[in-house]
């Protein structure tokens, strides 16, 4: 996905609730690509170049391990403030 | 859909480049970002400039260049570090380099229990070692930004493992590594 496409996903998939800045998400896909985590290709459009982004298999590991932490800490603040998991 | 053109292509680079956004790859992404939104938003007989300015506008909080600097900041910055204002950073080199005589000074005010007096040779010790870094810091802090001083006001100062200090200028155009 290209930068445009990352901010439209994430307001799609959270409802609008999440909006991500121009000035938080191209420092930070930088950062990740500069550390080996992301990987990019340039596709040219006309004069503008448009840069994909992808998890590396470092990406892949490392995002996995980032999520199973947040879910384990999404699990303790549940169990810790006792709040019941909606069911359908 | 508008239908944006080479010569506004080369007006937005150029202006984003203008408010400090040196980073290629970056000056890239934000002006593919830029014209997306212009072609999904604005009609086709609207008024580019205009269009622009609002836009862009909503890329940041105050200029431009924060983006170019928080992106310096992640890029340098590996392992533990602290950013200081450049009045904290001051206070700091303040405690590590003249703070230690004072201290002593103090300790042995203490332990003589001879009140706020300081014999002639401790006092001489704490002019002579205190003296010369209260001055060098003196100088440094009071260097107006006319004569390119070492740390700008409104300058930042990252310390950290690697690299061990990097002074963030206002202008990251200027940004030096230490």
């Amino acid at each position: 996905m290209y930068g445009y496409e990352i901010t439209q996903k994430v307001k799609e998939l959270t409802l609008d609730k999440i909006k991500i800045t121009e000035g938080a998400l191209y420092p930070t896909l930088h950062a990740l690509e500069a550390e080996g985590l992301l990987t990019t290709k340039a596709e040219y459009i006309g004069k503008r170049v448009r840069k994909y982004y992808s998890l590396s298999a470092a990406g892949k590991a490392k995002s996995k391990e980032r999520i199973s932490e947040l879910s384990n800490f999404i699990e303790t603040m549940i169990s810790l403030l006792d709040i019941k998991p909606k069911t359908a | 859909m508008y239908c944006i053109s080479d010569h506004q292509i080369d007006f937005i680079q150029r202006d984003i480049n203008r408010h400090g956004i040196i980073t290629e790859s970056l000056q890239q992404n934000l002006l593919d970002h830029i014209c997306i939104i212009i072609e999904q938003n604005l009609e086709q007989n609207g008024d580019f400039e205009q269009f622009y300015a609002t836009t862009i506008k909503t890329f940041y909080k105050e200029e431009l260049r924060e983006i170019e600097e928080e992106t310096l900041f992640l890029l340098t910055s590996k392992g533990p570090h602290a950013l200081f204002s450049r009045n904290q950073f001051f206070f700091l080199l303040f405690l590590v380099f003249i703070g230690p005589f004072i201290a002593y000074d103090l300790a042995w005010m203490r332990d003589s229990g001879a009140g706020f007096y300081l014999p002639m040779e401790i006092l001489e010790g704490t002019m002579v070692f205190a003296l010369f870094p209260f001055l060098v810091l003196f100088v440094l802090y009071l260097t107006p930004d006319n004569l390119d001083p070492l740390i700008p006001r409104k300058s930042k100062i990252l310390i950290g493992i690697r690299p061990f200090i990097r002074i963030i200028p206002p202008n990251p155009g200027n940004a030096s590594l230490g």
